[in-house]
């Protein structure tokens, strides 16, 4: 491999000619289409968390309650595009070489965000309506 | 996934007769990522005239890129030509959520907007 170290694992490595050999380019689509199903995602939680914050009514008693729910899905929804960019090279490496698939983490940073969330929007709710 | 026996086989998956449906879906799917672009820009156009614009303007990009065929590629290019069209949906998706991040912190709300 010519590159090396952290920054390899980042890089398209898999589209590094030199290494393995290039896979079945319905493999590559179907790598391609899963990235993209991430990028609409991440897309979804952009404007989830835009609507949340700009059109919902504030939450009475808790000033910044719109923001606390609405900000973290947006930034969710830009760590879920570069982690989908990151698997996607991982992918692409492992079927250059011919290697298992490696185990994708974004399923689990979604479902713990997810839960997190839904913990903070309780919280949230509990506290307005007690006031 | 297949492996490469069962490809060879090409038996009971259609798509085994006719690998271009692979190249359809993928495209299918290029273009509903530009509509979800065109969504967000929609939605913050309302909060702020000119981000919207720019968010909306990434769409027609990235449906273009869509429609790049990659099957004219020497083999040994496909994933590279591959990897340049990721790597904008990755920058534009991270643009378009700092954008985002600044019209919700920055710009002004309209409380209740949801209850007119």
């Amino acid at each position: 491999m010519s590159r090396s170290g952290r920054f390899a694992a980042w890089w398209p490595g898999g589209a590094d000619p030199e290494e393995g050999h290039e896979p079945d380019a319905r493999f590559t689509f179907a790598n391609e289409r899963t990235f993209l199903a991430w990028s609409r995602t991440a897309l979804a939680l952009v404007v989830a968390g835009l609507g949340i914050v700009q059109l919902l009514p504030p939450f009475p008693g808790v000033p910044f309650g719109r923001h606390l729910v609405g900000v973290p899905l947006i930034v969710l929804g830009a760590v879920l595009a570069i982690v989908a960019y990151g698997e996607w090279v991982r992918n692409q490496r492992a079927l250059r070489r011919g290697d298992p698939l490696p185990r994708s983490v974004m399923p689990w940073i979604l479902a713990a965000t997810i839960a997190g969330m839904a913990i903070v929007s309780a919280i949230v709710l509990l506290i307005s309506a007690l006031r | 996934m297949t492996s490469p026996e069962a490809s060879e086989s090409g038996a009971g998956d259609p798509e085994e007769s006719d690998p271009g449906l692979a190249r359809e879906r993928t495209r299918l799917s290029w273009t509903r990522t530009a509509i979800s672009f065109a969504a967000l820009g929609g939605v913050v156009l309302k909060e702020n005239v000119i981000t919207g614009l720019v968010i909306l303007a990434v769409a027609p990009v990235i449906w273009r890129l869509g429609r790049l065929s990659v099957s004219g590629s020497p083999p040994d290019q496909l994933p590279i030509v591959s990897a340049a069209r990721i790597r904008v949906i990755t920058v534009s998706i991270v643009g378009v959520s700092l954008l985002s991040l600044l019209v919700a912190v920055l710009g002004p709300s309209v409380p209740g907007a949801l209850h007119r």
